[in-house]
């Protein structure tokens, strides 16, 4: 159910069109932050996992146009999760690294090389992404509502005021506060199912 | 005055949601919502399942998401100096600059050598920029320290020194002159004139595009200043609106940051994890990390023609590497549809400068500051002085579309003049036009005569330029200068409260 059924393509395919700034700007939006997170979860020193972020985003820009769901069981993310492993390795193996002992990179490294035997690396990167989109569409709806709608929905659904506190506080009746917070949720949740979805087959 | 509601509105929570009732039906039901409790909960459960909304609670209100949401990699550092200045704390500042000793002055932030620090004036990828005091010489000047993490690096310290010396050689009224280059402090710094005033990038965001007169003004003195560092074989690979300053009387541009970039511009220091310039203005194959010559800077140039003209660089992204994607990727938006008033001459110029292939563009920033200055000849006594020969002419936007004229086209192009007395006279030749409409490849001609008859009934000044264009472009159909600026205004505030309003 949509309240707002807006026809718009994945965002895999719209990052086909080597134009469609739209797409590439949340692409960035969206993997920066969730790359470098995963890469400083992986050890990395800040430096390094920012460098790697590069790389990925490079990777994937040069390489989206031949990128073929079928080849790959994880679909779009499953591929991206492979690639920010494979260029992790890549850094470890390059010992390109400025901070981070032998002994601690050889470590590193065996943990990444290890097989994946229960798709660890994809399991994570899906539960990074969905978490990456909320904070996104939350970024994406804090202009779009005024100052006091979005005090309703942030106080009461995200730092756990009361209703009655809120409404006092902003001077309305609580009744706007319930509204104006679940029309903000129910708009998030539209941004996240649409960011989440399954692409479909290529 | 809101009457309670005789049944719960079950139907009509779905608009409710949607925003789709009225005024008086919305405060109708939320009214009922806060006295109904069934409703309230079948609101919640329409907008969200109890998963979102417990997830919603504990993703962002997850502070290490919030921040690296927005600091993973920080802005101020990706985006260059546009951000302004940055609030440095007193203990920020010592931890920068170790060397500072105590002020002479209490309200100052310390003492460099002879130089009293008076403020933090701007804060960059390559270091700060310091407002100080000569106090040998009784003068202000601007201090730019190298940023100490650049400054551990042996490459990038020498080519510092290189380039600091190499553009202080340069002599020019449009280069803002350097006094000093203290190479071996650590770290390095140097010491130019402080030019009051502002860059260009301030005045851009608050008055937004520039007139043509003005952008014709500030960027024949950028390419004669580049003309003249270019002639010392020295390229300053990082032209853009935050370093141009104007002075306050805003008749003097000057250029500021010679070769500086380079000092960044090295693969050991990307290694480290920032990224060199201010992407917004790289030039392809300096984007592409090629080696780059002075054609980069007329790229550049190019780019902040299109800044002043459009009021917004060509490239934009929300990170470094969107722009950096863009550039060399994507032809940027013509001047001439984000503002229709930029003439089209100006606007086939800019984007020859911003040909993604150097071999496209001009070949020399003094033959561009020579077409600069005739356009700027032009535009000021359009009757004495007509447009350089190799200038490129772009048709009007009647005749882009081939030979044949579409009437949206023409009509656009009527009302494109903005001149409130001519709107009456436009109707009258759209209404004129559509009963031509069958005869469309004469639709010029109509135009012309439209036009003919507009001007010869305003004041001289509308005839002169009718004669101008004659003289000089037939096909040359308006310019922005010659009409009653006034008019301009208000849509030129509009246009920047919407971009304002876009770009928070």
């Amino acid at each position: 159910m949509s309240l707002h059924p807006e026809t718009r393509q994945s965002l895999l395919l719209r990052l086909r069109d080597r134009d469609d700034q739209q797409a590439w700007s949340e692409f960035f939006e969206i993997y920066e932050p969730l790359i470098y997170r995963l890469a400083r979860a992986k050890g990395f020193q800040d430096a390094d996992a920012r460098e790697i972020t590069q790389d990925v985003l490079m990777a994937v820009s040069r390489s989206i146009s031949r990128f073929r769901k079928a080849d790959h069981a994880g679909g779009f993310r499953g591929w991206l999760a492979t690639i920010t492993r494979n260029l992790a390795i890549n850094r470890l193996r390059g010992r390109n690294l400025t901070s981070l002992d032998e002994s601690v990179a050889a470590k590193r490294l065996e943990e990444l090389v290890c097989v994946d035997e229960h798709n660890h690396d994809e399991v994570r990167f899906e539960q990074e992404h969905r978490k990456q989109v909320f904070v996104w569409a939350a970024d994406q709806l804090r202009s779009r509502y005024s100052q006091a709608n979005w005090l309703a929905f942030w106080k009461t659904c995200v730092e756990g005021a009361t209703v009655a506190e809120v409404a006092k506080e902003l001077n309305v009746s609580p009744g706007t506060v319930y509204v104006a917070r679940c029309r903000i949720i129910a708009r998030l949740r539209e941004i996240v199912e649409q960011q989440t979805a399954g692409e479909s087959p290529l | 005055m809101i009457r309670p509601l005789p049944v719960c509105p079950k139907d009509a929570l779905f608009s409710l949601l949607d925003d789709s009732l009225t005024e008086i039906q919305t405060a109708a039901v939320t009214f009922h919502i806060n006295e109904c409790e069934s409703c309230r909960t079948d609101l919640e459960k329409l907008a969200a399942s109890p998963l979102v909304w417990r997830e919603t609670s504990d993703i962002l209100s997850d502070p290490s998401l919030r921040t690296e949401a927005t600091s993973s990699l920080p802005r101020s550092e990706l985006i260059g100096e546009n951000v302004g200045p940055h609030p440095v704390s007193d203990v920020q500042i010592r931890n920068l600059l170790p060397m500072l000793t105590p002020p002479e002055q209490p309200q100052n932030l310390g003492r460099l050598d002879h130089y009293e620090i008076e403020s933090v004036v701007g804060w960059g990828g390559m270091g700060v920029v310091l407002r100080g005091f000569d106090s040998a010489l009784g003068r202000p000047v601007a201090i730019k320290v190298l940023h100490p993490h650049l400054a551990a690096h042996g490459t990038a310290r020498r080519r510092f020194a290189r380039e600091a010396k190499a553009a202080a050689a340069v002599n020019h009224p449009a280069v803002v002159p350097i006094h000093s280059v203290y190479a071996d402090s650590q770290p390095p710094y140097l010491v130019m004139a402080f030019v009051p005033g502002g860059s260009l990038q301030d005045r851009l965001d608050r008055e937004g595009p520039l007139e043509t007169a003005e952008i014709l003004r500030i960027g024949y003195q950028i390419a004669d200043a580049l003309a003249a560092a270019h002639a010392q074989g020295l390229v300053h690979r990082d032209v853009k609106p935050g370093n141009i300053l104007l002075d306050h009387g805003q008749n003097r541009v000057m250029l500021t940051d010679f070769g500086l970039a380079q000092a960044l511009d090295d693969a050991t220091l990307t290694a480290s994890g920032l990224i060199a310039g201010t992407p917004q203005y790289m030039s392809p194959e300096q984007a592409r990390g090629e080696a780059v010559d002075m054609r980069s800077d007329l790229f550049s140039l190019g780019g902040v023609l299109y800044a002043m003209a459009s009021g917004r660089p060509p490239f934009r992204g929300d990170s470094t590497l969107a722009v950096l994607r863009q550039i060399g990727n994507v032809d940027p938006k013509p001047v001439c549809e984000i503002q229709p008033d930029v003439p089209s001459w100006l606007g086939s110029f800019i984007a020859s400068l911003l040909s993604r292939n150097a071999t496209d563009r001009p070949q020399s920033a003094a033959e561009v500051a020579t077409l600069l200055r005739e356009c700027l000849a032009h535009v000021r006594q359009p009757l004495s002085n007509s447009l350089p020969k190799s200038i490129p002419l772009a048709l009007p936007p009647t005749k882009t579309a081939g030979s044949k004229t579409s009437l949206p086209a023409a009509l656009a192009w009527l009302f494109a003049r903005r001149r409130p007395a001519s709107w009456a006279i436009g109707i009258l030749a759209a209404m004129l036009m559509l009963i031509a409409a069958s005869m469309v490849p004469k639709i010029d001609v109509w135009l012309r005569g439209a036009n003919k008859a507009t001007q010869s009934q305003s004041e001289n000044t509308s005839v002169q330029s009718e004669a101008t264009q004659n003289q000089s472009s037939p096909l040359l159909p308006f310019d922005k200068t010659q009409w009653d600026d006034g008019f301009d205004l208000p849509l030129r505030q509009l246009r920047q409260q919407l971009e304002a309003a876009r770009n928070p």
